[in-house]
């Protein structure tokens, strides 16, 4: 399967985001991103709220290239992982209050990537099946411990390929995504994959994007404060 | 593949998308990631070892960036074979992004205290 280009993620679900009418700027939205700028992520493992109990491992596997896309530098969380474990942090809910300067002091990371599995449902019904993915996903400083960017995004897939949301190009994503696609277990990472793409058209772009520092009067979809982690 | 032209061209028209913001070949990456961890056998292991020099040889040939951590990633694994290969990439990987620097050297001694 071929994946589906980024920006089209984007193109999409702008289009398909449509509903919400409070839009603001990064820069009004998330300034400690242009005035940290932080580069190097340390991103820990998904918090996983749902009762999907693969959902932690394909989501795990769907962050690093959308935020590599982003430009940033993703310390390879193969090797975060098992870092994590000798050292007996399995459970990502613990450091979530945490100081983290030692994340910079030791692994020389500017910020720390946290990722919440909010929702994770299949449902079945005549004709279709869908999968409903909505990620949160916060950024905190390492310096700071200031959170320097969260959103949340969902996507709706349908399984089946039947596609029909009324929307031509969100209608088009989807098949695109399923194109080739059987229901192996691992079929499902693109779909995380989407998510967080989708996610990530709020963030303010690190260093490796050409529009890295330049996109602080891009327009993103507000988000009400205080959502539930 | 016509979904895709029409995508394709959607894109140009609505802007932004002409030439990629950042330019990465990440091959079966996530994919076959997942199946090393979900299953953790020596196959699934040496299969995404495989996709990690895909994807190091491809870009290289492109005349690409190599994706932040992939050389990290290969050469890791290569450590863990006991292949005096590894450092070579773990320099490739501060060569290409300085700001690894100090996590290549935290793994470093981590593998040198091990064995």
């Amino acid at each position: 399967m071929k994946p589906v280009p980024f920006c089209l993620v984007i193109i999409a679900s702008l289009l398909g985001g449509c509903a919400s009418p409070v839009v603001v700027t990064k820069a009004e939205k998330f300034s400690g991103m242009y005035t940290e700028k932080p580069l190097t992520i340390f991103v820990l493992p998904p918090l996983n709220s749902t009762t999907a109990v693969d959902a932690k491992e394909y989501y795990a596997t769907a962050i690093p290239q959308p935020l590599a896309f982003a430009g940033f530098y993703v310390l390879p969380m193969e090797i975060t992982g098992e870092l994590l474990k000798s050292q007996g942090l399995y459970d990502t809910e613990l450091l979530v209050d945490q100081p983290l300067n030692r994340f910079h002091e030791y692994f020389g990371a500017d910020a720390v990537l946290f990722t919440h599995i909010k929702k994770w449902d299949k449902a079945y019904a005549v004709l279709a099946a869908n999968l409903t993915v909505t990620i949160d996903a916060k950024l905190k400083s390492t310096k700071t411990n200031r959170v320097l960017w969260e959103y949340s995004g969902t996507i709706v897939a349908d399984l089946s390929g039947q596609t029909s949301t009324g929307n031509l190009l969100v209608d088009l994503v989807a098949k695109a995504v399923i194109t080739g696609i059987n229901t192996a277990a691992a079929d499902y990472v693109p779909y995380a994959q989407l998510a967080t793409a989708q996610l990530m058209q709020s963030v303010p772009f690190g260093k490796y994007h050409a529009r890295s520092e330049k996109d602080g009067q891009d327009k993103i979809l507000d988000q009400p404060p205080g959502r539930p982690r | 593949m016509k979904a895709g032209l029409i995508l394709g061209l959607v894109g140009l028209l609505l802007g932004g998308c002409v030439a990629p913001p950042v330019n990465y070949y990440y091959g079966a990456y996530s994919r076959s990631l997942y199946r090393s961890k979900k299953d953790s056998t020596p196959e699934s292991l040496a299969k995404h070892r495989d996709v990690l020099l895909d994807i190091i040889r491809t870009s290289e040939r492109r005349g690409i960036k190599v994706p932040p951590g992939i050389y990290f990633e290969y050469g890791y694994l290569l450590a863990k074979e006991g292949s005096p290969e590894a450092e070579r990439y773990f320099g490739m990987e501060v060569k290409a992004y300085p700001e690894a620097e100090r996590f290549v050297s935290f793994v470093r001694a981590q593998l040198q205290g091990k064995s």
